[in-house]
Formats: structure tokens, sequence, C-alpha cells
């Protein structure tokens, strides 16, 4: 064996590898060469297109335009409005995974009858695909027959069928419930590990030197969840700011734009203005903001840990 | 000199057998006529495909057969004719006319007096909807417009003994029916965000005498006396003050809109003519038989006017520059929208069997198409109303970025977001910021 690890030192005795460096290139040449075309390029060729004024129904007259796509899309109030819902909805989104997925970590943590049948059942939202969702809480906020106004009338909460998506001041509110509801099983597990990972030496200890319950959850718990945490806002964030789905079966951004998000601003300009040099603009602003709002969080939150 | 080498014969060869090929490959496509491609949406597809094959067996002409589901077809047409995806004769949308027209996507048929003879015997708004800049783009597949419908049996429940004949009328009425506990909302309309709306609310703004733009093209719809004033006014009013109409029609499509109504909820709705054998089904609808399309109401300046849609056979530019493809394509779009073998066959059929409206007057003195329709309405009614019925006047080629805004606008004014002159303002603002654009 010795003669073997011998035979591949090089003259200085350096260590050389079985196989070569170029060798082991032109095997994965066939995948980068997929990633190239079906990645790459196409992220490459948005950005070239995002310089022209290209509508798929002017195909014969597609300007250059430099960065005025850009432009106007800076000056178009609707885009700013779309920012700020977008904004509003992460914050109220993540806020509520944040702390749903807190409180039913901390409950599953404990050792009681039926945990593993709530665990199992905790999965179920997580393994419904977006379109069944958002179809699933279009029925249930159906102003007509839907199922929260039927248990609300039956429970004597309201007096007659509410208006619930065709109410401006509700609809995103109701969006973010969706997507809270979706998203909270995996909010759960992520903190749940990070729950199961604090050393159960750490509250013995505490209890010695007298920390009560909500002591041992400030002082203990939270700290120690800080890298669950971390994942989970950042993980949310992203999820919250490019959701499209339940935006598109739910409301198709209205009532009167109040649900005209960002990324249903992104859609509107790219598939149905078909407009793709303004679309491929707005789609990269939105990859940099995700990126730098992503970058920025990790700088901050990554530091305290 | 030189040798004639084993290089050399091998790229002789090769160059004999590439012109060979070409020239042979040309022939044998000159002698099998390359097939009329044909692509359509998926609607009847089993009567499309009996049809064809009765025009594969008396003309010999092959024809290639494609579909896609409506709510794709724009965007896999578009996509087929920047991708110069094999295409000669389709369905069309009046909606998208313009479009496709500036785009040099399509191409007039107005030099094929073959087609053109059919007009006379078409409804005025159908031929003018298939028309752009004074060219004609296509012959009728299919057409309806938007009806008013109501419950009979309710009505004569609430003391009513005739449907409304303005609007003025329908709050009246629906006001002494919601007096009488038989509806909350006795007035059924739809006006989600869907392809659906701009026929609905042109419906609205026709009967109220209004107009959007008028024939020179410019704005009119937020002048109060010929524009949409007064039909947004009855929106906003019907929701806001009378509460006859669910604030919650900015959440009703038009497929959940003809539910409710079916279901019993309401006195009247507004939906497209056809689904008059839906309301009066028993299997799909609680108030069979009871469903009847009375004009639609009109309003102060209106005379009962309702918009009207057109479904075309559009002959492709690709095929046109082609003659003899060209006249193959015009023996496919004759064959289906003029007659085949002396008969609108196919316009009946579909009727029949799939109960999609029609164009061609001829059809009105139908006797099968009288005995059915009689089953379940009135062909009279439905006569009358499309002879009033007026093509959409916002069809132009940036209406799909247009029609954005101005649904956006009307629904902001209907639940109170925005005042009527602003959500309107808005509206022409948009129209004519992108018709200077073009």
């Amino acid at each position: 064996m010795a003669a073997r690890v011998g035979a591949l030192r090089g003259l200085f005795g350096a260590p050389v590898s079985r196989y070569d460096q170029a060798s082991a290139l032109w095997l994965l040449a066939p995948m980068l060469g997929v990633l190239l075309v079906v990645a790459v390029f196409p992220v490459l060729y948005s950005l070239w297109i995002s310089f022209f004024d290209l509508r798929l129904t002017r195909p014969h007259r597609v300007p250059f335009v430099w960065f005025e796509n850009y432009q106007e899309i800076f000056q178009d109030e609707l885009f700013w409005q779309s920012v700020w819902r977008s904004a509003s909805f992460t914050v109220m989104s993540v806020t509520a995974i944040m702390a749903i997925g807190l409180g039913m970590a901390l409950l599953l943590n404990e050792d009681f009858r039926g945990r593993r049948f709530l665990s199992a059942m905790l999965l179920v939202p997580w393994a419904i695909p977006y379109v069944a969702n958002g179809l699933m809480w279009k029925w249930i906020y159906d102003s007509g027959y839907g199922a929260l106004n039927g248990i609300l009338f039956q429970l004597d909460f309201i007096d007659k069928y509410m208006v619930w998506l065709g109410d401006s001041q509700k609809t995103l509110w109701l969006i973010a419930n969706a997507f809270v509801w979706k998203e909270v099983p995996l909010a759960t597990i992520l903190i749940l590990v990070g729950l199961k990972s604090i050393p159960a030496d750490l509250y013995g200890a505490a209890r010695v030197d007298g920390a009560n319950l909500w002591a041992r959850f400030v002082h203990i718990t939270l700290p120690s969840l800080r890298p669950a945490f971390m994942l989970v806002v950042i993980y949310e964030t992203m999820m919250a700011i490019r959701h499209f789905d339940l935006f598109f079966i739910l409301t198709e951004g209205g009532p009167a734009e109040a649900s005209h998000v960002l990324a249903w601003h992104v859609y509107v300009e790219t598939f149905r203005k078909l407009s793709f040099g303004t679309g491929s603009a707005l789609a990269y602003i939105m990859a940099l903001v995700t990126f730098l709002l992503a970058f920025w969080l990790i700088r901050t939150l990554g530091r305290k840990l | 000199m030189k040798r004639f080498d084993r290089r050399d014969f091998l790229k002789s060869s090769a160059a004999a057998a590439l012109a060979g090929s070409s020239t042979f490959g040309a022939l044998g496509r000159a002698l099998a006529a390359a097939p009329v491609n044909f692509f359509a949406w998926s609607a009847g597809v089993d009567q499309v495909k009996a049809h064809i094959a009765a025009f594969e067996a008396k003309t010999g002409i092959k024809v290639n057969y494609g579909n896609a589901p409506w709510a794709q077809y724009r965007d896999t047409l578009i996509t087929k004719f920047v991708g110069k995806a094999p295409l000669d004769t389709l369905w069309v949308s009046d909606a998208w006319l313009p479009e496709w027209a500036e785009a040099g996507w399509l191409a007039p048929i107005d030099g094929y007096p073959e087609l053109l003879k059919y007009n006379g015997d078409v409804d005025d708004f159908s031929t003018k909807s298939m028309m752009w800049k004074g060219r004609q783009y296509g012959l009728t597949y299919y057409t309806d417009y938007m009806g008013f419908f109501y419950d009979e049996g309710m009505l004569q429940k609430a003391g009513i003994s005739a449907p409304p004949k303005t609007w003025d009328e329908v709050v009246q009425q629906s006001r002494k029916i919601k007096k009488a506990g038989l509806s909350e909302y006795p007035m059924m309309l739809s006006m989600a965000r869907e392809t659906w709306l701009i026929e609905f609310l042109s419906a609205m703004v026709f009967s109220h005498g209004g107009r959007f733009v008028d024939d020179g093209g410019a704005a009119v719809m937020q002048d109060k006396k010929k524009g949409a004033h007064e039909a947004l006014r009855w929106i906003v009013d019907a929701v806001q003050k009378h509460k006859i109409v669910s604030p919650a029609c900015v959440e009703i499509g038009e497929l959940n809109g003809l539910k409710s109504f079916t279901s019993g909820q309401h006195a009247f709705a507004m939906l497209g003519r056809y689904r008059i054998r839906t309301l009066n089904d028993p299997k799909q609808s609680q108030i069979a038989p009871r469903a009847r399309q009375a004009l639609m109401p009109a309003g102060p300046n209106g005379k009962n006017a309702t918009v009207g849609w057109n479904r075309f056979y559009g002959l492709t530019a690709t095929a046109a520059k082609d003659k003899a493809k060209a006249a193959d394509t015009v023996k496919l779009i004759e064959w289906f929208g003029g007659k085949a073998d002396g008969k609108y066959a196919f316009q009946k059929l579909m009727f029949m069997d799939v109960g999609a409206g029609f164009a061609v007057k001829p059809l009105f003195k139908d006797p099968d198409i009288i005995k059915t329709y009689n089953e379940f309405s009135d062909i009279k009614m439905y006569e009358r109303q499309q002879a009033l019925a007026q093509k959409k006047d916002v069809v132009a080629p940036w209406f799909g970025e247009w029609d954005e805004v101005n649904g956006t606008a009307w629904q902001a004014a209907v639940v109170g977001k925005s005042s009527i002159e602003d959500a309107l303002k808005r509206s022409a603002d948009t129209w004519n910021k992108l018709r200077r654009r073009a």
C-alpha cells in the first residue's frame, strides 16, 4: 500500500492526483455546455434585450434605446406603488411566518400525546402545490359561497356575507394569509431543528441559577435560534418578494391595483403587453433588489451569529 | 493536367447529390401540393375535424389542423408568427386584428371576390369587426353579443309583470325585489379583470348611448355627454348607493357570474347571449326554464344597443404571397366561413352542436335553428338584439395595453378608490398617450 502511495508522489514528493485537470474538464464539458445554453445565455440575452424597445407585436421595429427602459420604469408611478406593495406584503408575511413558525416549533419540541400526528399534519400545506393552494383559498374567500363567510355567518360573527378579495383594503392581507399558511411548515421545521440542537445542559444550569421559563426562553432559546432565524428570514423574504402564483390566481393584481405587486408588474409588462424590453429591464431590477436585500440580510444577521 | 483523385470524386458526388435532392425535392413538393396549415383555438374540435375531412374529400387539398386553448391562444400565435412557423389560415379575434395586421402577419382578403360575396348575408357590425383601415381581413367564424337576462319567476314573485326597458327601471325593479327579500343583490355584474371585462363595459357604454372613442379614434370616454360617464355613474350608484349590485362584482368573472345567476341569487344578469342555453338547462341551472332574454336596457340617451364580438378566419401574409397556397387557403376559408356545397354548413353545425352564435342572417330563417333555439329561448329576441349590436370601438394596435389600465380605472371607481371623472380621465389619458406613441 505504501509503495502505491509512494508511486503517486511526484519528483519533489508532492502528492499527484490520479487524474489530470484536462480530463476532468473534458468530462465536465457536456454539462458546462448545457448550463451555458440553458442558464448563462438566457440571463445575458435578457440583459441585452433590456436595452431594446422590443415588443413582440411590433417585430419590424426594434430600436436600441440604451437605458430608456430603465428610465421609464423609474419614472412610472405604478412601479413605485408596486415596490411599496411588495415591501408591505413581504414584511407582513415574513413577520407572521416567523411568529407562527416559532410558536409551532416550540409546541412540537414538547412531549405530548399526538405530537407525531401534528408534525405529519403540519407538512400538508407545504406539500400542496402553489396553484392548488391558490384555488383552494379562492374558494374559501369567495364572497358568494366561500367557506370563510359560511363559518363566520354560522358562528354569528357576521350578519351577512362579506366581500373579501374584492375589498381593496383587505386584499393584500388575505393573500399574505394564504402565503403564510403555505410557508409556515418549512419555517417550523427549520426552527425546530435549531431547537433540537440546543444542549439540554444549558436549561439545567439556568434552572439551578433560578431562571424562570421566560428568562430561559429569552436568554437561551432565542439567542440559540439565531442561525435558524437567519435562514428563515432570508429564504422567506426572497420567496415573498418574488411571489407571483397567488396574485395571479386570487386577484390578477386587482381590485383596482390593490394587489399589483412587483412580480405582477413584471408579468403584465412581459406577457400581457408583450413588451419584452421593459419586462427584461424590470426583471433585472427585481433580481438586483433581491440580491442586494439578501446580501444585506446575510451581512447584518450573519454578523450577530 | 490535374489528376481526378478520390477527394475530387467525393466532392463532386456530394455536390451532385445536393443539387439532385433540392431539384427533386422541389419537384416532389410541387407534385404533392403542400397542405394548408390551419390553426384555431380548442373549440368545437370534433366539428372542425369533420368539416376538414369533408373539405379534403371534396377538393383533394390536405389540411394540417392544430389548436391551442383560448387562454394561451394569442401568445401562442404571436410566438408562431415571430418564429415564422407554417401558418396559412387561423381563427382571429376582432380584438387582435389591428395588432396583427399592423405587424404584417395578416393579409387583407378584399382581393378575393369569392369571399367578399358573403358580406351581403352578414350582420353589419360583424363585417366591420373584420376591417382595419378600410380593408377586410377575414370571413366570420362566430359572432355573438352581450345579452340582458332576467329570472321571470323572481320578477313575478315581486309583482313585476314586464322586464325593464331602461337602466332606471332596472334600479326601480331591483329595489322592489330587494325590498321583497327575494335577492340581496338583484343585478349581477361581472367586473373582474379578465378578457370579458371590456365586453361588459362596452355593452354598458353603448346602451347608455356613449362611446369610448370617436370615429376618428380620439378618446371621448371622459366626455360627460357622449362618453362613458353615464354608464360608469350607473354602476357606481348601483354598487354604492342603491346596493343592488354586489361590491364583490370586482372579483366576479364571467363564469362565476354565470354560476351565481344560475343558482337563483339574482333577478338580472348581463352575460354572453349564448349562455341562454345553459341558463335554461335544468341540469346546469336552478332557474331553468325561467331565464328570459330582454333587450339591453337603455340609458337616458341610449337605444338598447349592446356590444357584439366577432371571431373570423384570417389569411396570413405568408400564405397570401404564394399564389398556389393562397388559392387553396381561400378555398378552405370559404368552406368554413362561407358556404360549403351551397349551404352555411359549418355555422349551422357549430350552432346546433355547441351553441355558437352566427353572423349570417339567412340562418335566422333556418327551420332547424328556429326549432332548436325556441326550445330554450326566443329566436326573434336573438335576432332583434343582434341587429342592435355595435362593434367594440376601442380595438386598436394598443388595445391590450390600454385595456389593462381601463379595467383598473373602472374598478377603482366602483370600489370608491377614485372618482368617476378621475377614472375616465386616466383611461382617456392612457389611450391618447398610446395612440401618440403608435
